[in-house]
């Protein structure tokens, strides 16, 4: 991370919290977000579930059509883990249920290097297997590669191969079983969510720390505005089926429509309309940059047109982070402390 | 691991870690004056001071080493040189807690312990078990066996291999993967790849690797010889530029900037620096990454296996910036105002709380030292995170949880110390 961005960090760590707490909206906001994450919880397994099958149907009978639908499932899947993936607390901790999803970012390849690891291995791949495997085989990144990776393609363990099919169906089961549990445990958690109050400066530290990883590494680094300065797509997510700005974008929507509607509301109980509006305006402003901008980041970074599409998402996106980041956040009076993604 | 690695009986490790306890006695308790924000923070540039200082002793020690090996290429000479580099890691990676925080030491670092790197563009490697970091165009560019490199359409002649071209070399390309310089890039040379995956046991490089005339393997061997010669002469360069940014008595280093600015700051980056190595780096980047991926990729020491050292010396670092204690190469104590201290004069029950986190912090890094370093059957952290190893995973987690529970005291003192928002960077904030 860059110094910049370090200070930053600890420039927020004493800030004291506002004397009086408007306790009802803290349980109104409490409520919102539980209901609007239980939604997004829902459709993830939805999702997933239909991953699964999708992948089950083109290993039973691989055609051009049943690999379409297999593809735009995994899509599906992915884009509805982004719309829930700011939320860091709960639930998703266990057993790093995060992680497990997605194992991101993975500069040296960890993720190919499993895969050949479990396909030159002649022993079937089963459940278990995949339990016991390591985050890096057991989330969407792994199928993403086993799909869309030009060189496993081509290769000779490529789909539908028997024991390539065994991997990518047992990831998908893998996966919809997470978010099943996700989802029970998620409900299981509300009483507890409501009740505790310190829930809302963690809540509101997800949607902080999100917008922060999204700005910085998501963007700024494969842009090069930051880290060594070069261009590199490949420390995108979703870089191999070029959905690495479609993702960005789904990211954006979950969290306007789950996070966004607790925030105006305690930023709102605070007599802070005006800053209230301004955030749901610039959320709009990041959403007009689609579709236009949902390209592949390669093509993105290669030509200059395209670049400049990508450089005006950026902007849109910092301003949402500052004044979410540093305007919300004082006007509620939430302290930022050290998370996972200070070091470097 | 390597026979040339000769691990410490485990009762001196626990005396060790006793003698290490004995050092946080708070300096107030024999001190007549109490100690104010400033007295810390210049006592903090004594540490580091001091730390740099043993880092530079046993660079120059290493140094010599690797020359007598280059000069003359005997197994006792290789065993001497990779002493040597175990020797320099101990007071090396105490100094990272003064990386986060103070840029001068980020912008530097670098240059000496990046990891984990692309050794492909060093010297060769075993093609089939060598996986670099995605995009990087120099991660096979083996400047050892060659007279000039193209990375990413840069060609660079590098017929003669000095120091100052290795400085040019490293990150080329833009890729942090390519490390041309450093700790890991010694250890490199030393050690050789780890080809043993989760197995136990380090990389292997022969003796030979360095010899002169027929008996040369691998080739290249005097190239590889300048090569140990320059990047040793570097690190050595580098760690005396950055004891002279700590000396006391000069008006133009980086010790006299600190000291001279308002002490708060200085504390908000001895917290920062403590935090951000406990918390992002030590416990995320390099052990729980490493653990849930069963990445040995993301070894920090991977050639020597020495991974447990330096995770058990990062957290001594950031347990010595707490207490204003560090303990020389040469056994002396240097100690004085602390953190610890100040946190003490406002709020003795969270001073007690984070001096026992970080000694139990101390105490599951211990473990991991001790078991990678146990004479029976010992266990590296390689191993402790090969899939289904349900001990090693424990041991890992367990000082994951450590690190986790200290940092969140930290803040807390942080809080406690009235750290507000003071960089310039802040400029506009609102706080």
């Amino acid at each position: 991370m860059q110094p910049i961005t370090r200070f930053l960090c600890i420039s927020t760590l004493a800030a004291t919290s506002s004397l009086t707490l408007a306790s009802t909206a803290d349980t109104e906001a409490r409520q919102q977000w539980h209901e609007a994450i239980a939604g997004g919880y829902q459709a993830l397994t939805v999702e997933t579930r239909e991953l699964s099958d999708a992948a089950r149907n083109y290993c039973q009978a691989p055609t051009e059509k049943s690999r379409t639908l297999v593809e735009s499932a995994w899509l599906d899947a992915f884009v509805a883990w982004q719309r829930v993936r700011f939320v860091d607390f709960g639930p998703i901790e266990t057993d790093n249920l995060a992680w497990q999803f997605q194992f991101w970012p993975d500069p040296k390849n960890l993720v190919a290097r499993k895969a050949g690891y479990l396909l030159d291995n002649d022993s079937t791949i089963t459940p278990s297997v995949i339990r016991e495997s390591g985050v890096a085989v057991q989330g969407f990144p792994m199928m993403e590669y086993l799909l869309f990776d030009q060189e496993m393609n081509t290769g000779n363990n490529s789909l539908p191969a028997p024991h390539t099919c065994e991997l990518l169906t047992n990831v998908a089961l893998h996966a919809a079983t997470n978010s099943q549990t996700l989802t029970d445990q998620w409900s299981a958690f509300k009483a507890h969510y409501i009740e505790n109050e310190l829930y809302r400066d963690t809540t509101i530290r997800a949607g902080m720390a999100a917008l922060e990883i999204l700005e910085e590494r998501r963007l700024a680094r494969p842009m090069g505005l930051s880290g060594n300065g070069k261009r590199n797509p490949y420390i995108t997510d979703a870089w191999r089926s070029g959905k690495s700005l479609a993702t960005v974008e789904a990211t954006v929507i979950g969290l306007q429509q789950l996070y966004l509607p607790g925030l105006t509301l305690l930023l709102e109980s605070k007599e802070e309309t005006g800053l209230a509006n301004r955030i749901r305006n610039q959320f709009a402003e990041v959403q007009d940059n689609f579709p236009g901008a949902r390209m592949p980041m390669t093509a993105a970074l290669e030509a200059d047109d395209q670049y400049r599409t990508l450089q005006g998402l950026y902007v849109d996106i910092s301003q949402l982070t500052s004044l979410v980041n540093d305007e919300a956040a004082v006007a509620i009076g939430v302290v930022r402390g050290f998370n996972s993604s200070d070091g470097d | 691991m390597t026979s040339m690695f000769r691990p410490a009986p485990l009762a001196l490790t626990i005396t060790a870690l006793l003698t290490a306890g004995c050092a946080n006695t708070p300096w107030s308790a024999e001190s007549p004056s109490p100690a104010t924000k400033a007295s810390v923070v210049s006592h903090y540039a004594d540490l580091a001071h001091a730390n740099y200082q043993d880092a530079l002793i046993t660079a120059r020690a290493l140094d010599e080493a690797t020359d007598r090996l280059i000069a003359n290429p005997t197994e006792a000479n290789l065993r001497a040189a990779k002493d040597a580099w175990l020797a320099a890691r101990v007071p090396y990676q105490q100094t990272e807690v003064f990386r986060f925080g103070n840029a001068i030491v980020d912008d530097w670092e670098g240059q000496l312990n990046a990891w984990p790197l692309d050794e492909g563009l060093i010297d060769y490697v075993k093609a089939d078990d060598y996986q670099h970091e995605l995009g990087n165009g120099g991660a096979t560019a083996n400047i050892i066996a060659n007279t000039s490199v193209n990375v990413g359409g840069e060609t660079l002649d590098v017929t003669t291999l000095t120091p100052g071209l290795l400085a040019d070399l490293n990150e080329i390309g833009g890729s942090e993967a390519n490390v041309a310089t450093g700790y890991h890039a010694v250890e490199f040379l030393l050690w050789g790849q780890d080809l043993n995956g989760f197995e136990h046991g380090a990389g292997e490089r022969p003796v030979t690797d360095y010899a002169v005339g027929a008996e040369c393997t691998n080739g290249n061997c005097e190239r590889r010889g300048e090569y140990l010669d320059a990047v040793t002469d570097l690190l050595v360069s580098d760690l005396d530029w950055m004891v002279a940014q700590w000396a006391p008595g000069a008006t133009d280093n980086y010790r006299a900037q600190l000291t001279a600015a308002d002490a708060n700051e200085g504390v908000q980056k001895m917290l920062f620096g403590m935090g951000s190595l406990s918390l992002g780096e030590l416990a995320g980047e390099r052990m729980k990454v490493a653990l849930e991926a069963n990445s040995y990729e993301d070894e920090h020491d991977c050639f020597s296996d020495n991974t447990h050292n330096s995770h058990y010396y990062n957290g001594k670092g950031i347990q010595n910036v707490y207490t204003g204690t560090y303990r020389r190469v040469d056994g002396s104590l240097v100690s004085g105002p602390s953190l610890s201290d100040l946190v003490q004069q406002t709020d003795p029950e969270l001073d007690a709380r984070l001096n026992r986190q970080l000694e139990t912090s101390m105490e599951a890094l211990g473990l991991m030292k001790a078991r990678a370093e146990s004479s029976s059957n010992p266990m590296t952290f390689d191993t402790m995170i090969a899939p289904g190893n349900a001990e090693g995973s424990r041991i890992v987690n367990g000082a994951i949880m450590a690190l986790v529970a200290q940092t969140g005291s930290i803040e807390e003192a942080a809080r406690d110390l009235g750290i507000e928002a003071l960089s310039p960077d802040d400029a506009g904030h609102a706080f």
